[in-house]
């Protein structure tokens, strides 16, 4: 980065988004987000070398878009533990994209410590998208669901 | 072999963990809640997982999330820190029960010395003294007196459903006792319902001295000296040095001794403390067991020159201790000043907020422990200690001047702290001619005009 006249650069492609910024004392300040190829949801900002004030704090959910999205809300995890869309490998996913779901519609199991938790919607409205992949990782406050209210 | 290690624990304490685990090799897993999301130990591990809402009950507190956290990471180990769930026996058996390692001793050391009445007895029997007292509530005056008598005078008399510094007498003869005795027992009734009453030995001022113990799971058990914590404000350590400035070498190796003999009865591994009491005459008395490594740590760090987090790891991964008692050497003095963002002037206030520039000391011989750095919010769900200054140097007098010199240098800006305080405690005659005892705090705020510490 230091070498070209570039002090911003940035790559979107599909479930990847990478942002370098040159920060004011020319030490780069990098913050990339993982989609849903990721392993594992690691914090999405890493702290460069000049401390960070609380103009450049970054939000903590990991994937999903910047920009709120009208009449878009999510699906948040309520726990940490292992995403899976169906109650077994050979069955339906709960929710898919189109799936009307209300309050006590089951979208998903967390799996934590061997227990298999039932995952209700607690919102209404239609799935637009599932943010996690079946069998990753997800941690407490991940979004896991997009959907659209109503 | 530990190659992985969640730290269920925030702020300066984490940060510590982390520092450890590099200097090691070993990666780590940083588990926080909400409001933790730009703490610095977050940013620093190798991985993060958010467990909860900005709560300790909702996140560091959550057994349960901390060890799926631990599952789904693959860690090999937990470190607790201090606070949270280090002292939870429980938690330290379910960690044992999944096969992750918990840095600490057993859970049931830490059940043992988890209920005082069980520590005492337990240590008592290994010979360590502890506060003389009647073993449970006395039944009458007659026997009240007796009691009294063998103890020594003077003694406390005590509510057994009591608490909080209520339903306490000192009487100090058997004239004086007959009296306080009844008092007590009326006031208890009233208070709590319940009018029993036991008799300890008063102990009048005594000094806070702790000593660090090491253990490793190969049945070695060091001391690394003591800590003189005397320097409190209503039960909360404000400042903490090593070595005392009261203790005699022979009173260090009375104390050290009895120290191991009481870690041995609890069977313990890995790093621990031991709280006594000591009077004016140097007569020490045990009163409780910390099985966990404590905020004060980085003081024995700097007297002695050994690692403390480190050593924990290393006892942890089953290796053993690879110096011994004769080895440890109390080289410098260290005095420790913990830094709260509390207003001294207005009682100690809660001070959260944002912190603006943040500058820490530097130089020879300082040392600063803290997660705190320019911008940082201070979230207002935890407790206020935002960071340590350790200053240390060959004689006691360097590290009370250094500490002076290194508190003026610190500038934390948009709130207030302690700094203020504490180098107005460095400048008082009392603290430097090392004659502070636990009812120092009292009287030095009550003979300072605010506005020398603000």
């Amino acid at each position: 980065m230091k070498r070209s006249e570039l002090s911003e650069f940035a790559v979107e492609e599909e479930g990847f988004k990478l942002k370098i910024r040159r920060g004011g004392s020319g030490a780069p300040l990098v913050s990339s987000s993982r989609g849903s190829n990721s392993d594992f949801p690691v914090n999405e900002s890493v702290l460069a070398a000049q401390p960070v004030t609380s103009s450049t704090a970054t939000s903590p959910a990991p994937a999903g878009p910047a920009k709120e999205e009208e009449g878009i809300i999510y699906v948040k995890s309520p726990m940490v533990g292992t995403f899976y869309r169906a109650a077994s490998p050979e069955s339906k996913a709960f929710a898919e994209t189109g799936t009307k779901v209300t309050e006590t519609s089951l979208v998903c199991i967390i799996e934590a410590m061997k227990i298999m938790n039932e995952i209700q919607a607690e919102i209404k409205g239609t799935v637009v998208e599932a943010l996690v992949e079946n069998g990753q990782p997800v941690e407490y406050g991940q979004r896991l669901f997009k959907v659209k209210q109503g | 072999m530990i190659q992985k290690i969640l730290i269920a624990n925030r702020g300066e304490i984490a940060l510590r963990i982390v520092r450890a685990c590099r200097e090691l090799g070993i990666k780590t897993l940083a588990v926080y809640s909400e409001a933790d999301v730009q703490s610095l130990h977050v940013q620093l591990a190798d991985e993060a997982i958010c467990i909860g809402g900005p709560k300790s009950a909702d996140s560091y507190l959550r057994a349960d999330r901390i060890i799926s956290a631990a599952e789904i990471a693959d860690v090999d180990a937990i470190h607790p820190g201090y606070g949270f769930l280090s002292e939870n026996a429980k938690f330290a058996e379910q960690c044992e029960s999944c096969n992750i390692k918990f840095i600490g001793p057993k859970s049931k050391s830490i059940k043992m010395m988890g209920d005082k009445a069980v520590a005492k007895d337990t240590v008592k029997k290994a010979g360590v003294p502890i506060v003389p007292g009647s073993d449970g509530p006395v039944e009458n005056e007659t026997e009240a007196v007796k009691v009294a008598r063998k103890i020594g005078y003077p003694v406390i008399i005590k509510a057994v459903a009591g608490g909080g510094g209520r339903g306490m007498r000192i009487a100090h003869n058997d004239i004086s006792f007959a009296k306080e005795y009844h008092v007590a027992r009326n006031e208890a009734e009233k208070a709590f319902g319940n009018g029993a009453v036991y008799i300890e030995r008063y102990i009048e001022k005594p000094r806070h001295i702790e000593f660090q113990i090491l253990a490793d799971s190969h049945g070695k058990v060091l001391h690394l000296g003591e800590r003189d914590c005397s320097v409190q404000r209503r039960h909360q350590k404000l400042i903490e040095e090593s070595p005392s400035p009261f203790l005699t070498s022979d009173l260090r190796k009375k104390m050290g001794k009895a120290a191991i003999r009481a870690a041995e009865a609890a069977a313990y591994e890995n790093a621990g403390t031991i709280e006594f009491l000591v009077d004016a005459k140097g007569n020490f008395y045990f009163i409780e067991m910390n099985t966990r490594i404590q905020v004060e740590h980085p003081v024995t760090e700097e007297c002695t020159g050994i690692d403390l987090i480190k050593q924990q790891i290393l006892i942890a991964n089953g290796e053993k201790l690879s110096f011994d008692q004769g080895d440890i050497k109390f080289e410098k003095h260290a005095i420790e000043c913990r830094i709260n963002a509390e207003d001294p002037a207005r009682n100690f206030a809660p001070s959260p907020g944002t912190i603006g520039l943040y500058y820490a000391p530097g130089g020879h011989g300082v040392r600063v422990d803290s997660h705190a750095y320019s911008g940082y919010v201070i979230p207002s769900h935890y407790d206020s200690m935002i960071g340590k200054l350790i200053c240390f140097g060959t004689t006691r007098k360097v590290a009370l001047e250094r500490t002076y010199r290194a508190l003026s240098e610190y500038i934390i800006r948009g709130i207030k702290t302690t700094i203020p305080l504490q180098k107005a405690i460095m400048s008082d005659p009392v603290f430097i001619e090392g004659k502070a005892t636990t009812a120092y705090m009292e009287d030095f705020m009550s003979r300072t005009p605010p506005d020398l510490f603000s």
